[in-house]
C-alpha cells in the first residue's frame, strides 16, 4: 500500500533528517526481494491453475470427500443407491491391504483376501529392503475403502483413496514398483493414516517423537486437511511428528517410547496447545500411539520378537504432564538392549502385520502370539522393524 | 510492623522501591523482564481463577491463545421484559461464550479508573469490579516484593498522576478506588503521592542548591506536570500543577487510526455498517479481543464472499480470530519506540493471512501527533502561567516516564526553556524511587 502521498512523506523526512535516507533505501529495498519471491510463487501457482493441475486436483479432492461420504453412509446405515447391475446376492469378498511407507513418500501395497489368510504366513517379501539403510519403513493395514492422509513432518497433508495406489501382486516386491507421494525438499514423510471414520471420533492427537501431544478437534482437523496443512505439531527444532490417533474423549490416550516407557491418560485432559507430555531420555522417541478403547489387552512387540502382552488395567493414567511415564522394561532389559517397535491396544480376534528387516512380511493371529509370547519366525530372520495390528472384516452378503 | 514502600502503578508499567538508610533500592520485581526493576502492568486470569502478572502473564497468554482452537457455545445470561400498550411478555437473551478460552488478559488497567462508565468484568465465572482487578494485581506486586524482602509489607505510598480526570467527583472515586483495591491487596497503611512529585523527590537527591523545576512525567496514560521549588526538604514548594489525559496509549491509538486501519480494509469497504464497525474497533484494545463471535466471523465471510477488499478483510479476520491483537498492539509500540532513536521503522506483521509491512518515518508520526503536541504545549504553557513564573524562571526541566523520550518533546521542551535545562530523569523507576522516599519518610 504505498501511495503518492506516502512517498511524499518519506522525501520529507529525508530532507528533514538526511540519515534517514540510507535506512528507507534498506528497508524497501528488503520488501522489493521479499515481494520478488513471493511474486515467483504465484506466479508458479497461476500456471498451475491455468494449465488446469489445480482444478484436476480440486476435482480429485471432491471425488475422495464424496467417496468418503458413502462410507460414511453405508457405517451409518444410510442409505446408498446400489448400481442395477450389482448382483444382490453375490458376497462381496473383503479385503485387507498391507501397505509399507517409508520417509521417501514410497508406499507398497499387497492386497490380501479375507480366504488367504493365515497366520505364520509370509504375505510378500521386500527383495530391497535392505538396501535403504537407514531409511526406516513402516507398516499399516486398512480395508479397500479406506481414504488415507499422508502427513510429512513439514506439517504438509495429501489425501488419497487406498485404491489409487498400485497394488503389488507378485510375492516379491521391489521399492522401484513402490507409488511415490514425494516429499518437498527437506521434508519426510513421518505417517500414513486412515481417516474414512474419521468424522466418527471426536478428536485426533497429533503425536511427536519426542514426546509432545497436541490435541485438536475433528471438525477443525477436516477444514485444516482441505487445507492441506495441519501444523508440524512440534516445538523444538529436533523434533518431528510421528503420526496421529482418532479418539473420543472419554477414551484412554496411550503413548509407548523406544525405550519402554508408556504415558497414558484420557483424551479430555490433552492439551489444546503442543505440549510435551512425557519427558524420554535424549536416546529415546514415540514409536507407538493408540486408543485403549474397548480392548482388554495392550500387545508390545519388541525389535527382537518378543510379544509382551499387559491387561489394560494395567496402565496406569498420568495425572500431570511432562512425567518420567510408566516403565514396561526392567533396567536390565532395557541395558541389554531390549527396544520396542510397536504397540497396540488388541483382542483374540485381531491380527498382526510385520515388517522384519530382511524384507519379509509376516501376518499372526495375535492370540496364537498371546499364548506363545513371541513371534516366532523372528527367530531366524533380522530384527522385527515395524509392527501393525488389524481386524479382518466380516465377509458381507 | 512491617515495611514500607514505594508502588508506581502505571499505565504501562509498574515498579516498586524501598527506601532504606538513606539509599533507594528498586525492586527487582519481575525477573523475567529485559529490565527486571520494571514490571508490566498486565493481569492473565486463567479459566481456574491463577493470577499472572508482567512478563509472566505475556508469556502464558501467548503460549496459551496464539492459534488456538474456539468453540461457541450458547449460554443464557438473562431475561428482558417488554411491556407494550397492553401486553406484556419476557424475552431470554443469550450470548455466545467460547468454552474454550484458557484466561483472559488485562492491561491498561490504570486507564480504566478515568473512566466514568467502567465497573468491572466478567472473568469467566466470577465478577471482577475494577478494585477486585487492581488489588489482584496489587497483592501480586505485594507478594513478589515480601519474597525478596524476605519481610512482611504492611504500607504503601501508591502514586496518582496530578487529575485521574477533569471531573472533581470522578477523580475522587478514582483515588478511593484504588485506596481499596491496595486495602483489599493487604496493605494496612495506604498513602497516596503526586506521581510528579515523587519524581522530584527524586531528583531532589542530586541537587546541592534549590531550583524551581519542572516535572514533565510522562508515561503510558496521562502526562503530568508540577512545578516546585526543590532543593531544600524543609522547604519545598508547589507552584502549580496540570495535566492532560494525553500519553504513549493515545499515540499508539493514533498510529493505528492513521496509518494501520487501511491495511485491514479501511478506505475500500463501503456502505457495510457491520464490516466498518468491526474495522474502526481496532485501535479499541480492550473491544477487539471481545469481536471473535461466531456472528463478526459470519459477517466477515459474507464480505470476503462478495468480494469487498477480501484480503484486507481476511487479515481483519486473522487478527481478530487468531488472537493476535495483544502482539499487534506490541508491535505498534515497538515501532514508536524505535522511531525515538531512529528516522525510520518498518512495522511489521507477518502471521497467517496477515501481512504488514508500513514504512514509517518520525516526520509521519510527528505529524499524526500533532494536535496531541498541540494539547500538550497549551496545557505545558498554562501550567507555567499559573505558578505565575516565566519559562525563564524555570531552572531546570526534568523528564520522566516512557513518551518523555520521544523527540518532537525533548524538542518542545528545549524550544520553550532552553535544551541545557532539559534533563533526563530515569524514565521508568524515578517516580517508584521517589513513592520509597516519601514511604520511608
Amino acid at each position: 500500500m504505498i501511495n503518492q502521498n506516502k512517498i511524499d512523506e518519506w522525501i520529507r523526512e529525508v530532507e528533514e533528517r538526511p540519515t534517514s535516507a540510507a535506512l528507507i533505501i534498506q528497508y524497501i529495498a528488503n520488501r522489493l526481494s521479499e515481494l520478488a519471491n513471493r511474486e515467483e510463487e504465484l506466479a508458479a501457482q497461476n500456471i498451475e491453475l491455468l494449465s488446469g493441475r489445480k482444478v484436476e486436483e480440486y476435482e480429485s479432492r471432491i471425488a475422495n470427500l464424496e467417496y468418503q461420504l458413502n462410507i460414511l453412509k453405508r457405517q451409518l446405515g444410510g442409505e446408498i443407491t446400489i448400481p442395477a447391475e450389482t448382483p444382490a446376492m453375490k458376497p462381496l469378498v473383503e479385503k485387507v491391504n498391507l501397505l509399507v511407507y517409508n520417509p521417501l513418500g514410497q508406499v507398497l501395497r499387497v492386497e490380501i483376501n479375507r480366504a488367504d489368510l493365515a497366520s505364520g504366513q509370509t504375505v510378500a517379501q521386500i527383495i530391497d529392503e535392505t538396501s535403504l539403510g537407514d531409511v526406516r519403513s513402516n507398516v499399516l493395514v486398512t480395508t479397500s475403502q479406506e481414504e488415507l492422509l499422508f502427513l510429512f513432518d513439514s506439517g504438509r497433508t495429501v489425501a488419497l483413496p487406498v485404491s489409487n495406489l498400485p497394488p503389488s501382486s507378485a510375492e516379491n516386491i521391489d521399492w522401484q514398483q513402490a507409488f511415490v507421494q514425494e516429499p518437498r525438499i527437506k521434508e519426510e514423510l513421518a505417517a500414513v493414516h486412515p481417516i474414512a471414520k474419521m468424522s466418527l471420533y471426536e478428536a485426533c492427537i497429533q503425536t511427536s517423537r519426542r514426546g509432545f501431544v497436541k490435541k485438536i478437534n475433528t471438525s477443525f482437523l477436516a477444514l485444516h486437511i482441505t487445507e492441506k496443512y495441519i501444523g508440524t505439531g512440534v516445538k523444538l527444532p529436533a523434533d518431528k511428528t510421528c503420526g496421529l490417533t482418532f479418539a473420543n474423549k472419554e477414551d484412554v490416550f496411550v503413548m509407548v517410547s523406544q525405550e519402554g516407557y508408556i504415558f497414558s491418560m484420557q483424551v479430555d485432559r490433552l492439551p489444546v496447545a503442543i505440549e510435551e507430555v512425557i519427558h524420554l531420555g535424549i536416546t529415546d522417541h514415540i514409536v507407538a500411539a493408540f486408543v485403549a478403547g474397548q480392548k482388554p489387552s495392550i500387545m508390545f512387540i519388541t525389535q527382537n520378537g518378543k510379544a509382551v502382552n499387559r491387561d489394560s488395567g494395567w496402565l496406569e493414567p498420568a495425572g500431570s504432564f511432562k512425567t518420567k511415564g510408566q516403565p514396561l522394561l526392567s533396567k536390565e532389559r532395557r541395558e541389554a538392549g531390549t527396544r520396542i517397535i510397536g504397540a497396540a491396544a488388541v483382542d483374540d480376534a485381531d491380527w498382526g502385520a510385520f515388517l522384519h528387516g530382511d524384507g519379509t512380511l509376516t501376518t499372526y493371529k495375535l492370540s496364537e502370539l498371546l499364548a506363545s509370547g513371541s513371534v516366532p519366525a523372528g527367530n531366524q530372520r533380522a530384527s522385527i522393524l515395524s509392527f501393525s495390528s488389524f481386524h479382518m472384516p466380516e465377509v458381507k452378503g | 510492623m512491617g515495611l514500607n514502600v514505594g508502588i508506581d502503578f502505571g499505565t504501562s508499567n509498574s515498579g516498586v522501591a524501598i527506601y532504606h538508610n538513606n539509599q533507594v533500592h528498586v525492586l527487582p520485581i519481575d525477573s523475567r523482564n529485559i529490565v527486571p526493576e520494571v514490571v508490566k502492568t498486565i493481569l492473565y486470569i486463567t479459566i481456574d481463577q491463577k493470577h499472572f502478572i508482567g512478563q509472566e502473564a505475556v508469556e502464558l497468554y501467548y503460549k496459551q491463545n496464539i492459534n488456538r482452537q474456539r468453540r461457541f457455545v450458547k449460554k443464557w445470561t438473562g431475561e428482558i421484559d417488554y411491556h407494550g400498550a397492553d401486553m406484556h411478555y419476557v424475552r431470554d437473551v443469550y450470548v455466545y461464550v467460547d468454552e474454550l478460552q484458557p484466561g483472559r488478559l488485562m492491561q491498561f488497567i490504570k486507564t480504566a479508573l478515568r473512566s466514568e462508565k467502567y465497573v468491572g468484568t466478567q472473568v469467566f465465572d466470577r465478577f471482577y469490579s475494577l478494585s477486585d482487578i487492581i488489588s489482584t494485581y496489587l497483592q501480586a506486586l505485594k507478594q513478589r516484593a515480601e519474597v525478596l524482602l524476605q519481610e512482611e509489607i504492611s504500607g504503601v505510598t501508591l502514586g496518582r498522576p496530578v487529575k485521574f480526570s477533569q471531573v472533581p467527583e470522578l477523580d475522587q472515586k478514582a483515588q478511593t478506588t484504588l485506596q481499596l483495591a491496595a486495602l483489599e491487596a493487604g496493605f494496612k497503611q495506604v498513602d497516596f503521592e503526586l506521581e510528579p512529585v515523587a519524581a522530584a523527590l527524586y531528583y531532589e537527591l542530586s541537587l546541592s542548591k534549590p531550583q524551581n523545576v519542572l516535572i514533565f512525567d510522562f508515561g503510558g496514560g496521562t502526562l503530568d506536570l508540577t512545578i516546585m521549588r526543590l532543593g531544600d526538604p524543609h522547604q519545598r514548594v508547589v507552584y502549580a500543577s496540570g495535566g492532560i489525559g494525553i500519553a504513549g496509549s493515545d499515540f499508539d491509538r493514533a498510529i493505528i487510526q492513521k496509518r494501520m486501519l487501511p491495511h485491514f480494509g479501511k478506505g475500500m469497504v463501503q456502505h457495510d455498517p457491520e464490516i466498518l464497525d468491526l474495522i474502526n474497533t481496532i485501535p479499541d484494545w480492550a473491544a477487539l479481543p471481545e469481536l471473535s463471535t461466531p456472528r463478526a466471523r459470519a459477517e466477515l465471510e459474507r464480505a470476503i464472499q462478495a468480494g469487498q477488499a477480501p484480503v484486507r478483510l481476511k487479515a481483519l479476520e486473522s487478527l481478530i480470530f487468531n488472537d493476535l491483537a495483544f502482539s499487534f498492539y506490541n508491535m505498534i509500540e515497538s515501532t514508536k519506540i524505535t522511531l525515538s532513536s531512529l528516522g525510520v521503522a518498518v512495522a511489521r506483521m507477518k502471521e497467517k493471512d496477515l501481512d504488514i509491512w508500513e514504512l514509517y518515518t518520525r516526520t509521519q508520526f510527528e505529524k499524526d501527533i500533532q494536535e496531541h503536541r498541540e494539547q500538550i504545549q497549551h496545557v505545558l504553557m498554562d501550567t507555567v502561567s499559573a505558578s505565575g513564573m516565566e519559562p525563564g524562571q524555570i531552572d531546570a526541566v526534568v523528564k520522566t516516564g516512557g513518551s518523555s523520550n520521544i523527540p518532537v518533546f525533548s524538542e518542545m521542551l528545549g524550544g520553550i526553556f532552553g535544551s541545557n535545562k532539559v534533563k533526563s530523569s530515569d524514565a521508568f523507576n524515578s517516580v517508584t524511587a521517589g513513592l520509597a522516599i516519601k514511604a520511608g519518610q
